[in-house]
């Protein structure tokens, strides 16, 4: 409960700080826009030459989009301008002020910042999301809707602690705020269903850089086309990278604090 | 709940050690490029096991030239760094546990970063640290109010941070750091690069919040000024090593050799080296250097010798004594 108080006290900030900037709102619109406006074209021009891609039809490539579209926007959210913040603070020192406070470093660091503008990509992605299924005249029942749910906050949870992972190597090498913008580029392959890519690829992007998590399996649910594995799969991959980022963060700040000296 | 700490030390330091590990690097593009595959390390004692303790509600002066282990005692203090060696105990906490209940009674003030918000107003960053510190609202609003007239914040409270001073911004953070009433204050340079005014008004504030709360003050300041008008004691430690503790007057006589003597006559004469080493000498006010010991035998020769208006023997200001301190232990 006091997670969740804290989480809006910060939230609130946020509001605060990113009203002095205004002009984002129109920047964070007019990329969101665009980006969605290259998918949109990306997919009418493939399916002028076929109905079928990898066995996804139209608007179910739509529908990915609008998970990908939705996805990307909690990343933007919440998850990248904390981690974000935090490696700049482990370079500048300012990580002394939040390890002085009486509360879970991590959870600090993770709240601490959010992106307001984001909000957009998020209203994007549902809007783009129910067009799609509107279209496909497929009836989402009660049981679709929540496994949908389930591997989406898996999908969030994985793609929380790969960035968390990222992140707290700040504490060994202190310049690596690109290795986000890699994510993010790597991110852009979530676009499309992983398994048009070619098997080392998909691989990758399953297990190594988990995009697919975050964007092919929700869709997946939606489309009905989770089998129970990916779903328990999904499950479980979210548990361990919870589990071990949070570890690799503990080992982190114990060499932050030069314990091991 | 704050633990009944009875007689025991707030602060209790024994033998503590803290130890880096530098990569040294040398300058070069050969070296460079030797250094990506081979680094050469070092172990720097940053700290090297210093012992001392503070009562409850001292404000006492953590003195020592750049690099001497200043804030990396202040950092282990605070639960920041891990001590390679010896034992640290705040309220009788260990401070590297972090424990939420110690945290939740000690607050860290760096003169040089700041933890307030920077595009949004300190009251916005005030209302996260009560949520974060559990403060309950009526005890918020008391000490907000509080600070507020002691620190004369209520036309900054609204303003962007960004848009505020840098002693505007001092004050703000000081108030950042203090709402929920810490037991224990931790100071590293809490007026760097402020102006003489703002200087004042900090020392004055703080003085007035250790008698007001009662809060352990631990300050470390280069402006000799903080530290004679706040503290008593003060603790001296230079590479790593504790050099003095004990009272500022006792250091001034500790490791003051000379007296400065100050006479007014006439005008100025050439013959003055004669009693001493002439510092200046300026519409016939010569300051003179003296050997402590020598003090009183130069000043009856001076009046005896010369037509003297006035005449004023001083101790040299702190910080030149200060300077002595530590030169003496390089040499």
């Amino acid at each position: 409960m006091n997670y969740l108080r804290l989480t809006m006290a910060f939230f609130w900030v946020g509001v605060i700080s990113e009203v002095a900037y205004r002009i984002n709102f129109f920047f964070q619109l007019f990329q969101s826009l665009i980006s969605l406006g290259v998918a949109i074209a990306g997919i009418s021009v493939i399916f002028s030459y076929t109905d079928s891609l990898g066995g996804w039809n139209a608007q179910e490539i739509l529908a990915l989009v609008g998970v990908y579209l939705l996805v990307g926007g909690i990343i933007g959210l919440i998850i990248r301008p904390g981690m974000e913040q935090f490696i700049a603070s482990v370079r500048d020192g300012n990580l002394d002020f939040t390890l002085t406070k009486p509360e879970d470093a991590q959870l600090l660091v993770s709240i601490q910042r959010t992106n307001l503008w984001s909000l957009i990509d998020i209203a994007l992605g549902m809007g783009v999301l129910i067009t799609a299924l509107v279209r496909l005249g497929e009836k989402v029942g009660a049981g679709q809707a929540g496994e949908f749910v389930l591997v989406l906050v898996a999908g969030g949870s994985i793609i929380y602690s790969f960035f968390l992972i990222l992140a707290t190597l700040s504490f060994w090498f202190v310049r690596i705020e690109n290795i986000l913008t890699v994510f993010q580029s790597l991110y852009e392959a979530g676009r499309w269903p992983v398994s048009l890519y070619p098997g080392w690829l998909r691989y990758g992007l399953t297990f190594v850089i988990p995009v697919a998590f975050a964007t092919t399996v929700p869709a997946e649910a939606l489309t009905g086309r989770l089998n129970w594995q990916t779903l328990v799969a999904a499950s479980i991959v979210a548990l361990v990278l919870l589990v071990v980022s949070r570890l690799f963060w503990r080992i982190g700040l114990r060499r932050y604090a030069g314990a091991s000296a | 709940m704050i633990k009944d700490s009875g007689t025991a030390p707030t602060v209790d330091i024994k033998d503590l050690r803290k130890l880096y590990m530098v990569t040294q690097q040398e300058s070069g593009a050969g070296a460079a490029v030797q250094s990506l595959i081979h680094r050469r390390k070092l172990i720097v004692p940053a700290v090297d096991g210093i012992s001392f303790h503070l009562d409850p509600g001292e404000i006492v002066g953590f003195l020592g030239p750049n690099g001497a282990g200043k804030t990396t005692t202040l950092k282990m203090l605070s639960g920041l760094l891990h001590p390679t060696a010896g034992e640290v105990k705040v309220l009788d906490y260990i401070p590297w546990k972090r424990e939420k209940a110690f945290l939740r009674q000690i607050t860290l003030v760096m003169g040089q970063r700041n933890q307030l918000v920077w595009d949004i107003p300190a009251l916005s960053s005030y209302e996260l640290n009560r949520v974060i510190y559990h403060i309950p609202l009526d005890h918020y609003r008391r000490t907000l109010a509080e600070l507020t007239d002691l620190l004369e914040l209520g036309p900054l409270l609204h303003k962007p941070v960004r848009n505020l001073s840098l002693g505007e911004r001092m004050k703000c953070e000081l108030a950042a750091a203090l709402l929920h009433q810490p037991q224990v204050v931790f100071l590293d340079e809490p007026t760097i690069g402020l102006d003489v005014t703002m200087q004042r008004r900090i020392r004055s504030f703080l003085t007035e919040y250790n008698q007001r709360f009662g809060a352990t003050i631990l300050l470390t300041s280069h402006y000799m000024a903080d530290v004679q008008a706040l503290c008593k004691r003060v603790v001296v430690i230079h590479h790593g090593k504790l050099l003095f503790d004990g009272e500022l007057a006792k250091l001034v006589q500790k490791f003051s050799e000379y007296k400065t003597i100050i006479v007014q006559i006439g005008d100025c004469q050439n013959n003055m080296a004669d009693y001493g080493e002439v510092v200046s000498c300026e519409d016939g006010r010569i300051t003179l250097r003296v050997p402590k010991a020598q003090t009183a035998r130069v000043t009856e020769q001076l009046l005896a010798d010369l037509p003297v208006i006035d005449l004023l023997v001083e101790d040299p200001p702190i910080e030149e004594i200060i300077d002595r301190v530590f030169a003496q232990e390089k040499a």
